[in-house]
């Protein structure tokens, strides 16, 4: 195997885990639309970056801090909420980012690769990048993901608690827009939000326990990452689509069995109380 | 020619046959989606309506593999009404439907971008599909938004009052007898049309500001229901006009090529921010104003 293809498959890996993390997250928090949107909105942050000539991991990141805080400013409007908020930074980064593209014709990146991602010329860099991204997730989910479960259940009991809730916001939305910046070389903006949501979506339909739901989700983020690189050489297909595309199959197939599951379970449970 | 424009340019140049199509197409999908907008504002629909932009996508690929340019349209139609209904029960399943919504709205969407990626002109075909090419609409496409345009809105105008009652009372509308799912369904399918009509010339995702924006805008400016749609409209039909004429002055005077759909939608979410701060600025202003006649009212009292 080619050292490109290797490189893709420590990716794809580091992904995934990160993603099963972070994707949890995600679920519990309810905070899928905000981050197809943070996803969308990072595409002209990755245009910039290409004229520019920087690393697309910078124009990504700096775009989606200005971005947060555009959306929290107007989903705290009355009248106009965070489903308003997501809507107008997704289409308004959108169109950004393609009149950016179509006014310099001579871009050095194509803007399939920002959109769809190109996961065989990810570099040590970006490899880089995801793993401290992960570590840094898998620390605060050390230190703080008691309280960072506490608030995403029950906000109200958590401020009542005598917590900052802002501050665990604040948290949970830093490791959103960070997983989605180190994504983006490899699945690009809008699809890295299967890989983000579907495991830990998948994982929450399988387990109950939250505890459980974050390893379930790591591995099968893993899996879908390993699994899709091998289907895209099998028949040239793109791979980051076809990663995101094992996550849903993964998805579906846990939507499908979940009633089996749940009444297994049901089964179990009272043949415990029976003894 | 200057920057600014007399109302005689602007008539002129919107009389160029393919500046005419354009602005067709514009004011039937801005008027279009800004009466199906209402609704979407109304029940907090905006990331089931992305869900279904993205749905659409694989349709438009999958038609344009099997019959070229006249079968984007078809598939993508077809897909629509799939996703659709798809969507509407998925989001009915209430636990974890947020993520449902973006399980299902990224799977479609890598269906499409792995079909599309078996073919030999993949990047440019993938732009097209995603960023529509607004001034090369043809008549016969114009005819085909014109259609599904209208056919969306008088789903929605159809069963108007129902669905403003489904919207503010839930309860109540259970209550009275009526069913939701067929008009979930009604609202579902006719946001899809709108993005199918929209795919081709504005583009799949930027649709989606049509939907949105317009009436985000309405909702700061009245706190009437019934002045929602027409102010939504007519600032949509207002900020589409006007970005067709910079983009096509931005290509005339500076030579530049900027995607014209893009500039609409550019211009439609900047005129958003500006009255977002106009409102928040005119409340801090009232605010204060009455905080200071309180206080004196106090002083003299």
């Amino acid at each position: 195997m080619s050292s490109f293809y290797w490189l893709a498959l420590v990716e794809s890996v580091v992904l995934g885990l990160l993603c099963g993390v972070v994707g949890t997250i995600v679920v519990l928090r309810r905070r899928a639309f905000f981050t197809v949107a943070l996803t969308h909105a990072t595409f002209p942050g990755g245009v910039v970056a290409a004229i520019g000539g920087f690393s697309v991991l910078l124009g990504a990141g700096v775009f989606s801090v200005v971005l947060v805080a555009v959306m929290t400013a107007i989903s705290r409007v009355r009248r106009q909420g965070s489903q308003v908020a997501s809507g107008v930074v997704l289409t308004g980064g959108f169109a950004l980012g393609m009149l950016l593209q179509s006014l310099t014709p001579s871009l050095p990146v194509q803007v399939d690769t920002l959109l769809v991602g190109s996961i065989l010329t990810v570099t040590r860099g970006d490899i880089l990048a995801a793993a401290i991204v992960l570590l840094v997730a898998v620390l605060v989910l050390l230190v703080a993901g008691k309280e960072l479960l506490f608030s995403s259940f029950d906000p109200w009991g958590f401020r009542a608690a005598g917590y900052r809730e802002h501050a665990m916001d604040a948290v949970a939305l830093t490791l959103i827009a960070a997983t989605v910046v180190v994504a983006m070389p490899a699945v690009g903006s809008i699809l890295a939000i299967a890989l983000i949501v579907g495991p830990a979506a998948t994982a929450g339909l399988l387990v109950r326990r939250v505890s459980r739901i974050i390893p379930v989700a790591c591995v099968l983020g893993a899996l879908s990452g390993v699994l899709g690189l091998l289907a895209s050489r099998a028949w040239n297909i793109a791979g980051g689509a076809a990663i995101c595309l094992v996550a849903a199959v993964f998805f579906v197939l846990a939507t499908l069995s979940a009633p089996h599951v749940r009444r297994r379970r049901l089964r179990r449970l009272r043949s415990q109380a029976q003894l | 020619m200057s920057l600014l424009l007399t109302p005689s340019q602007i008539v002129e140049i919107l009389g160029l046959p393919f500046m005419t199509r354009s602005l067709v197409t514009v004011v039937v999908l801005a008027v279009a989606a800004a009466l199906i907008g209402v609704f979407v504002n109304l029940r907090n629909l905006e990331f089931i309506s992305d869900g279904l932009a993205h749905s659409v996508f694989p349709g438009l690929v999958i038609g344009y593999v099997v019959a070229g340019a006249y079968g984007v349209f078809l598939g993508a139609l077809l897909s629509a009404l799939v996703a659709s209904v798809l969507l509407t029960v998925v989001s009915r399943r209430g636990i974890g439907s947020d993520a449902g919504i973006a399980v299902v709205l990224a799977s479609m969407f890598s269906l499409g971008v792995v079909i599309v990626s078996r073919q030999h002109s993949y990047a440019s075909e993938l732009e097209d599909l995603l960023f529509g090419r607004l001034l090369t609409v043809t008549d016969s496409q114009v005819r085909q938004i014109v259609v599904v345009g209208a056919v969306a809105a008088l789903l929605v105008v159809a069963t108007w009052r129902t669905q403003l009652f489904r919207a503010f009372d839930a309860q109540g509308f259970r209550a009275a007898g009526y069913r939701e799912l067929p008009y979930d369904i009604v609202l579902n399918v006719a946001v899809a049309l709108v993005v199918v009509a929209g795919s081709q010339a504005i583009g799949n995702l930027l649709v989606l500001a049509l939907l949105i924006v317009p009436v985000a805008i309405a909702r700061l400016v009245t706190t009437h229901v019934a002045w929602l749609a027409p102010v939504a409209a007519v600032v949509s039909v207002v900020c589409g006009v006007a970005g067709l004429l910079i983009g096509y002055q931005a290509s005339v005077v500076a030579g530049a090529s900027p995607s014209p759909s893009a500039v609409v939608v550019l211009v439609l979410v900047v005129a958003y921010l500006v009255v977002l701060v106009a409102y928040v600025l005119g409340r801090r202003a009232r605010l204060w104003g009455q905080r200071r006649r309180a206080r004196q009212g106090s002083t003299v009292a």
